[in-house]
């Protein structure tokens, strides 16, 4: 087994283009799970914790680019006012110890259904760089995963980072466990509304093969909130607006039964989420209004 | 790669050859890692983790608890961030510096200040996990000085701590955190309560006064006047073993490494349900660095019962080392020592194994049913009850006959019957089995390993071995907790077939996932309950019957099961009870012992059955218990109907035994107090306004338990003077993180008026400690204290003996021992070491000893009242325990801290078997979740607020008044909850675990 050990960006993705088959660690607290199961035999390992570029926060019109190295600890910490739905998922990932190693990148990486950042990168509207030695390019997060532990990137490929919308309006990330705070949650849903723009976006997790959209959800909302001016006006939500909202939330899950609980009531739970998630949200949003 | 650098080191030297890397295991290289502030040149491979660099180099307290980062027991610091060692690459950490809690020790037999205050607060059981606690406390300390709780609790959220409920922990964290800003804590001396039923505070004891601002991590007390002052007994004395576990220091069975150690893997069936036609083993065997391959084609059929229990253990003896049948996914088809764990693995994928694959069945009550497919279809296993029908014990016991039953059911008011489900769950000590054999130099086999039974290992493991007892000797090092799952040879005897073979030593260490398929869990149960009432709502007649799932083997089925009954029809006073139960084989993991052992299954049953009689008949739930509830001098009627001496036809009165110590109403009205009882009756709190979603609800449950197993349970202990007056003892018996050790040290400290730091205890190896039968079933303090008590005693009738001579005083008789002295009455006094150096040199030379074993009668029950308060989410079903309460009689608890510890650790063990634990199958019996996360125990972070009473009665036969305590308070927490559900919602479900799935599913109106 090759130790590949890159100290920059170019190195690494030279590493990349020449190693493609390398299975590539950033924090570790996935894939040394794999390696340690004997479920991963990889021929070499691609070592990016060395490429202090990855760990940079940089922000350009009105985005924030985290580095794909950038860990959750550091996204809770230097995040919580741009990015509040981000560092809210960060905080429910495993503990102090993961939070310390995790990486954004690596969560994307591993692109499991189950991913806590994923949600609220979607809500936000996020694009993931992704570079090679030969290009660089960006995709909607919405894009990026194309299965359960599948995602667009290429055997050269490597992800640099991801550009989010610094926050305009309100943002939340839920999950709902058989605790009060759990390791992989039975389904978790993030919310951000985006009144600068008047859109609202939606992340679902863990009740699909990749993390989804509700983008019918999404248009009702905005198409009410638009035709009403409530953008403006700030009114109380009818509970006939909340409901539908979650309604077509859950309806877009395509949730499975497995051992956390059964498909139907995985997407009932989501449908309570989401109606939650929008109250928090829009009460935030009125800011005491009565 | 030669162009990539790190650190100013060549890379290329990194990059290994690729010709050979297909399989892991051979590639090594030299890095260089900062530990402690020293620089080390390591080998290791590029997948090797920062875990077991660590240990080779002698960090032992940086342990294994996982393979995922999970469990924390590997955390350390990296430039001071904590970070979890099993999941992180040996190489990732180069030009990091790594911090473990060695860097602390620095002064022999000192501490630093956040070990003392480990220390202080009793934060250790096992202290298997305590070197991560301490550093993740370091780490916190060092940025936030004064954290609030919650902070406290983020920090220790990555450290599974399986026996603690963190309780001590974060009182530990608060203390260390304040030591260091230089102020003082109040000492964790207990809270004196007022009683609130009939007892009186006694005038001679230390009443302080309660104080709502003391953490609630210091245990509360109420005082009986029945109790005598003591000196060293019933006081918080710091743990014996405290600092070999605060810093890490090698003391379990993993830290130490015999030259020429091979490593051991099992592999284990795929298949629920097969017989092995043909075993080729012939690749295997071939791979280099593969010295044995042992399967049952070429190991001896000799049939045993794994569990860990007193000679003959019960039948059936449906086992053998190697079967040519496999009942369960993860049973054992062979075994292979190799010079490493990889190359173990590597032969385990290279047996060939042909399975003819058979119909399993998973479910108890399917699988006594005819037509149900034979697991047991062997013919060389007797003792099965009904092999045919899959049951592999009938147990059956009764006050009346069964006419006499019938006639009272016929004259009751009311007859209520109710059937319940309780699920397989799994211990999870972080700890996993692991032992390590060898060769000594006379060639006997040495069994160095993590087991409650050390005595009952080496007896059972010899016939399989071909081998005498004597040619055994079990070694107990300390343990990272058990539970139960190691009152079972489980493993032991794979290694001792593997030592013999090889010749070479052989370690053998489970993972996570063989922890939860292979060992042992607690037994499901199908549980029915049928009660006669009066009027008044007094029991007529109780008829209990239960179909257990003892999984692919019998082991503690006749037991465990049989306590079912003994203790679930002991709590309530009631004429006329029977108990039926089939124990049935399936194809599911092997059920045995686990803390509680057969109780909370009944209970879950009784107390939940009890509260819908109430409901019934309009009584509140604890006006129906105090009217049936069992009190001093009822007499214990079913006990010995059941259980290893049961089946007694006609026991005549006398021979009835009696409760003769009860605190069970003042441990209910201090549990009704200390919920806030009144709630029950106020509406609005029941609904908060500002949180339509949310119902609140309270929950009592009441318990009886056991103190060792009468007539059956030996312990023995041995004590002897040195020169310095100081004192060794030897005890068999088997601290696996309870704290017994301290407590049996407290016991001989008293008798003998020394200091506890005098007595230096030794527990236990089978060839220098006398026998005990282990930890097991609530006996250590009762029985194992008898013991020490004993041999203490022994030892004092010489020293005042010699006491006396030396101070010219006729009657020895008159002498007392206190503060390491022997007092005439006339005030003069000699020391202990005088004493000492007079027996061995000088005069009349003798070894002061003492020497003595214990069996016990009787087996005085504790009492135990738990009440939990919810609130439930109806539209998710989300249940969150808001607080919980236990109050508990153990007699007399000789120390507060290490009894209030095994409270609390029970009740959170209790709290994730009511809401979410559950070893879940596929359709084929394979895991679905054997690893943490999937399978969910609590976290620092997640547990609720826990209040622990602690209830004095005299109990008249136990050691200065002991009754048993570890188990009774994992009995009533799902009982609680569940009828804290009802009270929130009006819904009784009566099926455990209580996910936010089955609640919510439970609160839909029925179409």
């Amino acid at each position: 087994m090759s130790y590949l050990r890159p100290t920059s960006w170019a190195e690494a993705l030279a590493a990349r283009a020449e190693y493609p088959e390398a299975v590539v660690v950033a924090g570790g607290t996935d894939v040394m799970v794999e390696i340690n199961f004997g479920r991963l035999h990889p021929s070499a390992l691609l070592d990016l914790s060395r490429v202090g570029e990855l760990r940079a926060l940089g922000r350009e019109d009105g985005h924030v680019r985290v580095g794909s190295g950038v860990t959750y600890q550091s996204i809770m910490r230097d995040l919580p006012g741009e990015l509040p739905g981000l560092a809210a998922a960060a905080r429910t990932v495993g503990s102090p110890p993961i939070r310390n190693r995790g990486t954004i990148g690596g969560n994307l990486g591993s692109a499991s259904p189950a991913g806590d950042c994923h949600p609220p990168l979607l809500a936000c509207g996020a694009e993931v760089e992704i570079a090679s030695v030969h290009t660089s390019r960006t995709t909607p997060v919405a894009d990026f995963f194309v299965g359960p532990k599948r995602s667009v990137l290429g055997p050269d490929e490597l992800i640099a980072a991801v550009w989010v919308p610094a926050a305009t309006g309100p943002q939340t990330f839920s999950k709902v466990g058989s605790r009060n705070a759990m390791v992989i949650a039975i389904c978790s849903f993030a919310l951000a509304l985006h009144p600068d723009v008047g859109r609202v976006g939606t992340g679902i997790g863990s009740a699909g093969p990749v993390p989804l959209r509700a983008r019918a959800a999404e248009q009702f909302l905005e198409g009410h909130l638009g035709e009403t001016g409530a953008w403006e006006s700030r009114p109380r939500l009818g509970d006939a607006v909340v409901d539908e909202f979650a309604r077509l939330v859950a309806g877009a899950a395509q949730p499975i039964d497995d051992v956390r609980g059964s498909a139907d009531y995985r997407r009932h739970a989501l449908g309570v989420v989401a109606r939650r998630s929008l109250m928090w949200c829009w009460d935030e949003f009125r800011g005491g209004r009565p | 790669m030669s162009g990539l650098r790190a650190d100013g080191e060549e890379t290329a030297k990194m990059t290994l050859d690729e010709s050979g890397a297909k399989r892991r295991g051979e590639l090594m290289t030299e890095i260089d890692l900062s530990v402690n502030g020293r620089r080390h040149s390591v080998e290791c491979e590029a997948h090797t983790t920062l875990l077991t660099v660590l240990r080779r180099l002698g960090c032992f307290s940086v342990r294994f608890g996982s393979a995922t980062g999970e469990t924390g027991a590997a955390a350390v610091l990296v430039d001071g961030r904590l970070v979890a060692a099993d999941v992180l690459l040996a190489a990732q950490a180069v030009g990091h510096e790594i911090t473990t809690v060695e860097a602390l020790n620095v002064a022999t037999g000192e501490y630093h200040p956040i070990q003392e205050a480990f220390v202080e607060a009793g934060a250790m059981q096992s202290g298997y996990s305590a070197g991560a606690m301490v550093l993740a406390t370091k780490a916190l300390l060092e940025a936030n000085p004064d954290p609030t709780e919650a902070e406290i609790r983020d920090a220790l959220s990555g450290i599974l701590d399986r026996e603690t409920a963190y309780v001590k922990v974060v009182e530990a964290v608060k203390r260390a955190a304040a030591a260091l800003r230089g102020e003082k804590c109040r000492p964790m001396d207990p809270v004196v309560v007022d009683a609130l039923a009939g007892y009186k505070a006694s005038p001679a004891a230390t009443v302080t006064e309660v104080d709502g601002e003391v953490s609630m991590a210091v245990p509360r007390l109420v005082i009986s006047p029945d109790v005598p002052q003591t000196a060293v007994v019933g006081k918080p004395e710091t743990k014996v073993d405290a600092l070999r576990l605060v810093k890490g220091n090698p003391a379990f069975t993993d830290d130490i490494e015999p030259r020429g150690m091979l490593f051991a893997k099992v592999l284990r069936s795929p298949h629920a349900h097969a017989r092995i036609v043909a075993i080729d083993d012939s690749a295997a065997a071939a791979l280099p660095g593969v010295h044995a391959v042992l399967h049952c084609r070429n190991t001896a059929r000799v049939k045993y019962a794994s569990g860990g229990q007193s000679w003959p253990n019960p039948p059936p003896w449906d086992q053998v080392s190697f079967d040519d049948k496999v009942r369960h996914v993860g049973d054992r088809v062979a075994a292979v020592a190799a010079e490493s764990t990889e190359i173990a693995e590597e032969a385990c994928r290279l047996i060939k194994v042909t399975y003819e694959e058979l119909p399993a069945v998973f479910d108890e009550v399917e699988a006594i049913k005819p037509g149900a497919p034979v697991i047991h279809d062997e013919t060389d296993t007797e003792g099965i009850f009904d092999s045919g029908r899959n049951i592999s014990h009938h147990i059956e016991g009764q006050t009346v006959s069964d006419e006499a039953l019938e006639a009272a059911f016929a004259g009751a008011d009311r007859v209520f019957e109710e059937t319940f489900h309780v699920q397989q769950v799994q211990h999870t000590p972080i700890e996993p089995h692991i032992t390590i054999g060898w060769l000594d130099e006379d060639e006997r086999l040495v069994l160095r390993t993590s087991t409650q039974v050390p005595f009952h290992v080496r007896r059972m493991v010899a016939p399989l071995l071909g081998l005498p007892v004597k040619r055994i000797r079990v070694i107990k090092p300390r343990l990272g907790g058990g539970f139960g799952a190691k009152q079972e040879m489980v493993i032991e005897d794979i290694v001792g077939h593997l030592v013999l073979a090889t010749r070479h030593p052989v370690r053998l260490e489970l993972t996570r996932a063989e922890e939860f398929i292979s060992t042992r869990v607690r037994h499901a149960m199908t549980v029915t309950f049928r009660s006669g009432v009066d009027a008044e709502g007094r029991l007529v007649a109780q008829d209990m019957s239960v179909v257990s799932n003892t999984g692919a083997y019998g082991t503690h089925g006749f037991t465990v099961n049989s306590v079912s009954g003994q203790h679930g029809l002991s709590l309530y006073n009631c004429p006329a009870k029977r108990f039926r139960c089939d124990v049935a084989y399936t194809n599911r993991p092997v059920a045995g012992a686990f803390r509680g052992y057969g109780a909370p299954q009944a209970f879950f049953a009784l107390e939940s059955h009890m509260d819908d009689i109430a409901r019934a008949l309009g009584l509140d739930p604890y006006e129906i218990r105090e009217r049936n509830w069992v009190r001093t001098g009822d007499p214990l009627d079913i006990v010995l109907r059941l259980g290893e001496r049961g089946g007694v036809e006609d026991l005549a009165p006398e021979d009835i035994p009696v409760i003769t110590s009860c605190g069970l109403e003042e441990c209910a009205l201090q549990g009704r107090r200390a919920i806030g009882w009144e709630r029950r009756s106020d509406p609005a709190w029941h609904r908060p306004a500002d949180r339509p979603h949310i119902r609140r609800g309270l929950g009592m449950a009441l318990a009886i338990q056991g103190s060792g197993i009468p007539l059956v349970d030996m312990a023995a202990c041995s004590i002897k003077i040195n020169d310095d007056g100081s004192f060794n003892m030897l005890v068999g018996a088997t601290d696996l993180g309870t704290g017994s050790d301290t407590v049996l040290a407290q016991i001989a400290a008293e008798v003998l008026g020394v200091p506890i730091e005098d007595i230096l205890v030794y527990s236990s190896d089978t060839d220098f400690t006398p026998f005990d039968v282990g930890a097991y079933a609530s006996s250590t303090t009762y029985i194992s204290g008898g013991a020490v008590k004993k041999a203490a005693e022994a030892a004092r009738a010489r020293i005042v003996v010699r006491a006396a001579r030396l101070l010219g005083v006729d009657d020895a008789s008159t002498i007392e021992l206190h503060d390491r002295r022997a007092w005439a009455l006339d005030g003069r006094s000699v020391s202990m070491g005088d004493i000492a150096l007079n027996a061995l040199h000088t005069e009349d030379q003798e070894q002061i000893m003492g020497t003595a074993s214990h069996v016990s009668p009787e087996s005085p029950p504790p009492f135990a009242a738990q009440l939990a308060e919810v609130e439930v989410d109806i539209e998710t079903g989300q249940v969150t325990v808001t607080k919980l309460v236990t109050a508990v009689d153990c007699g007399v608890p000789i120390n507060p801290i290490t009894a209030s510890g095994q409270v609390e650790g029970a009740m959170l063990q209790a709290l994730g078997y009511a809401l979410c634990e559950e070893v879940v199958l596929d359709e084929a019996g394979r895991p679905l979740n054997d690893r943490f996360g999937p399978y969910w125990i609590f976290r620092a972070d997640d547990t609720p607020p826990m209040e622990v009473y602690l209830v004095q009665t005299m109990e008249p036969s136990g050691p200065y008044g002991a009754k048993a305590v570890a188990e009774i308070p994992i009995d009533d927490v799902a009982p609680a909850v569940r009828n804290a559900i009802l009270d929130a919602t009006g819904v009784a479900i009566n099926a455990i675990p209580f996910t936010p799935e089955r609640v919510w599913r439970a609160l839909q109106p029925a179409t």
